[in-house]
């Protein structure tokens, strides 16, 4: 009896690990093929004259706020906000929110912007620590700081969204720069759709491109090996990821790097709340909001805005990363399970978040499963080499695929890699990322799943911007 | 292991085919990039050449379509109607009218109407943009025709922002009106967009009166939705209607239950410097109207301190803010409004004023 269970748990194991390998590269292929549709038609449309004259226009716009909250970032605050304030956009304000930092963050803001103390009253609308004081530049009328006591990111975004005194508003984090007309694009789509109430543009990575005057002036693939591969996984989820569940109407995240979001809908879900993956989370719930109370409403990602963020050049650095980002989504997905499985949500429910469940969540489960049971089946002669020789070929093979699928969407329709070592770099990586990182990857992965409950950040180290014209 | 699949006789040269096809399909596409790279930047050269030469012909040459060589391909199309729409956009006269006839001399405008009728709907509607930005009077019948035969929504409110551009009359005006009204309401920029099109259009052609007796026909029509009435009044702010000082205050009478109409219309007249809703404005029921009310009330000649600063306790946070701004603007009595509200009890009023008069110190 014993025997017949292990010999069936055997056989039922194998069919799941077959049908679920099936299963996820179908649907990565799927989403590459519904971003391709939707990033050429968009790219066609973008471009046409007249789009460009209607961007260009300054008649008809929404102004916005744009939040940055910043904990001990004082080797990038100064560059990041002068980029901010050198966006082309006819109506804003930048709020600083200085969450506790304990290094010189307000004291670098304060000399550089010329602070002055503000009474601004503050409408308590989301939830939020103390705010100790309010700052305007005397130089920058539309220049806001805020300094509060440290609550996190989450919190610190609500202090922003009190403080904002338009009706949309941009989050966007200190290390990371946007480019002068990311505002103009994601905030139109605001005025061209009345059901929109969230957007997020493409996060590209600065490190290995010229940052000059606080904007990239050169775009190349950066040197280290780590560095280089985060391009092609930012390119892949954003291009192929993002885009495809766009077509699905099923996108549930917006990097919390860079996302523009209508603050009445925000302040409805009661603001950001303190977690790890405050990003997913939020959208998750606007969608729970919509859904519950029937208000037609689109969440949409749009492909050119760019976002230029400092990617994690160490391992530990990137570990610590991926860690959050896997305790974030765990987090998001108990807080939000309502929605799980869920008729009442739709395709959000039924596409977007089962992926989350059964890929994003158990995928690493059921991977490092495969990687354990290989083995132990083939070397108890439950596995024949020739089979175990073409699976690991058509897997590396169609993952490979993948991957460059999404540096075609990138290169052959955006062209910010034009160097041809870049390309055929990226091409390269496609494939090397089976072979070790990958499996680092899902090894984090799978510790953030055991330990999910923590609600750390950890720090990052930062790299100053720009340096006269060297590269980051 | 998988034995129904394994045991299957082709089920290895199905896999090995598949493993096979990926390898190809990954080449491929790496090749297919570096082809597509040194394409792209020749043709990208080919364009700035051909647009600059296209600009310069028009300039300075007599009959440019001798010197230009005919679009060869949609790159070539791309360039030169670039070029054409630039040049149209920037000078009127000999220069304009020579623009005009390289369209048609080199079949630019051939091209692109075949486009109009393209089995995919976003390459159509790129076509539609190129041949709005011509603005020839000579689209008119075309788009119109296909209007008619158009099924997608999206080339369809582009065809209708096309003939914006080359509205003349009256007539012009109405039949827009009932094409935009067979379409379900898209946004407030897009029939804003139309509208000022529309209205800049007629003042170029001296015709600006027709647009008032529109807006007059529409004014109690109830198939034209308030949304649309309201889109109308805010394009007569962006393209700053003079003539329309009549018809706003009108528009304001007849719409006391409509605060996006009121909203629009106070910001209307504001603009052309008519002030007279503004004691009814900051007095409304609806805290938007009095917020729109607000933000100009300083430039008023009259004297609201009085009405402005009962404002400072208005129930609404935006109500109060704004109204503690306009008081900063309203010179030195305002301002010593607004020293005594930030001595007072009320703790509303003082937070705000205080905030105000810091704004204005600083």
């Amino acid at each position: 009896m014993k025997f017949f269970l292990l010999w069936a748990a055997v056989h039922v194991s194998q069919y799941v690990l077959f049908l679920y390998f099936l299963a996820i590269n179908s649907v990565y292929t799927a989403l590459i093929l519904l971003a391709l549709r939707d990033i050429v038609r968009h790219a066609y449309l973008t471009t046409s004259r007249v789009s460009r004259r209607q961007l260009a226009s300054e008649f008809y716009f929404k102004p916005v706020s744009v939040i940055v909250p910043a904990h001990n970032e004082a080797a990038v605050i100064t560059q990041s906000v002068q980029a901010l304030l050198n966006l082309h956009y006819p109506e804003f304000e930048v709020i600083v929110v200085n969450d506790g930092s304990t290094d010189d963050t307000l004291e670098r803001l304060r000399l550089d912007f010329s602070l002055l103390p503000c009474a601004k009253p503050v409408r308590l609308q989301v939830p939020h620590e103390a705010i100790r004081g309010v700052y305007r530049s005397s130089v920058y009328r539309h220049l806001i700081v805020v300094d509060k006591f440290n609550g996190g990111k989450a919190d610190a975004i609500n202090a922003g969204i009190n403080v904002s005194a338009y009706p949309i508003f941009c989050s966007i984090d200190a290390d990371s720069l946007l480019e002068p007309d990311a505002l103009l694009k994601s905030s139109k789509l605001f005025l061209e759709d009345d059901e929109l109430i969230a957007t997020g543009g493409i996060i590209r990575i600065l490190n290995g491109c010229m940052v000059r005057d606080g904007a990239v002036t050169e775009i190349g693939l950066p040197r280290g090996f780590l560095e280089a591969m985060q391009v092609l996984e930012y390119t892949r989820a954003f291009l192929s990821g993002r885009t495809g569940w766009n077509a699905l109407k099923s996108l549930l995240i917006i990097s919390g790097a860079f996302g523009v979001f209508r603050k009445d809908m925000v302040v409805a879900v009661n603001g950001y709340r303190k977690t790890v993956g405050e990003d997913m989370d939020l959208v998750m719930r606007l969608h729970r909001h919509c859904r519950d109370r029937a208000i037609p409403y689109k969440i949409l990602f749009v492909p050119d805005p760019v976002c230029w963020t400092q990617a994690p050049y160490s391992l530990r650095m990137l570990l610590k990363q991926r860690n959050r980002w896997h305790r974030g989504m765990i987090d998001a997905l108990l807080t939000n399970r309502e929605m799980i499985l869920n008729r009442k949500y739709g395709a959000t429910s039924l596409i977007g978040i089962s992926y989350f469940v059964f890929v994003e969540f158990l995928g690493p489960l059921i991977e490092l499963f495969g990687y354990l049971s290989i083995p132990v089946l083939y070397y108890f002669g439950l596995l024949s080499t020739k089979f175990l020789v073409m699976l690991v070929l058509l897997a590396v093979f169609w993952g490979i695929s993948i991957n460059i699928g999404a540096v075609f969407l990138d290169i052959y329709n955006f062209r910010r890699y034009n160097r041809t070592s870049d390309i055929l770099r990226l091409c390269v990586l496609s494939a090397a990322e089976f072979f070790g990182y990958r499996q680092i990857m899902l090894l984090e992965r799978l510790k953030a799943t055991l330990t999910f409950r923590k609600k750390d950040w950890g720090t990052q180290d930062r790299r100053v911007f720009e340096k006269k014209g060297t590269a980051v | 292991m998988l034995e129904i699949l394994t045991q299957s006789p082709h089920f290895y040269d199905y896999v090995t085919a598949a493993v096979l096809l990926l390898g190809v399909f990954n080449v491929a596409e790496v090749l297919f990039l570096l082809w597509n790279k040194a394409r792209v930047e020749r043709s990208e050269l080919k364009r700035q050449d051909l647009k600059r030469l296209a600009s310069t012909a028009l300039i300075t040459a007599t009959d440019p379509a001798e010197l230009l060589p005919k679009p060869a391909d949609e790159e070539d199309f791309a360039a030169y109607s670039e070029a054409i729409a630039s040049v149209l956009d920037s000078f009127e006269g000999e220069i304009a009218v020579k623009a005009v006839g390289l369209i048609s001399d080199l079949g630019i405008d051939e091209h692109y109407r075949r486009l109009a009728r393209h089995r995919v709907w976003y390459k159509r509607g790129n076509a539609i943009d190129i041949l709005s930005s011509f603005r020839l009077k000579a689209n008119k019948e075309f788009f119109l025709a296909v209007f008619r035969s158009e099924t997608s929504l999206d080339v369809r409110y582009r065809i209708i922002y096309g003939l914006s551009l080359l509205t003349r009359e009256h007539s012009d005006i109405r039949a827009l009106a009932r094409m935009l009204s067979g379409l379900p309401y898209l946004t407030a920029k897009y029939t804003e967009d139309i509208f000022y099109n529309i209205i800049t259009a007629l003042k170029a052609a001296g015709n600006e009166a027709e647009f008032g007796i529109f807006m007059r026909e529409i004014m109690h029509d109830g198939a034209v939705l308030n949304l649309v009435k309201r889109d109308c009044i805010t394009a007569c702010y962006a393209a700053s209607c003079e003539k329309g000082r009549g018809l706003l205050m009108e528009y304001y009478a007849a719409f006391p239950e409509e605060p996006e109409i009121l909203m629009a219309a106070v910001k209307a007249l504001a603009r052309i410097g008519d002030f007279s809703v503004m004691p009814a404005a900051i007095r409304h029921p609806d805290w938007r109207v009095r917020l729109a009310a607000l933000k100009y009330a300083h430039l008023c000649c009259m004297d609201m301190i009085p009405e402005i600063r009962a404002l400072l306790r208005d129930p609404n946070y935006h109500v109060r803010l704004n109204a503690a701004l306009a008081l900063a603007k309203s010179g030195e009595k305002g301002r010593a409004a607004l020293r005594e509200e930030a001595a007072g009890a009320d703790a509303f009023a003082a937070s705000t004023a205080a905030y105000a008069l810091g704004q204005e110190a600083a």
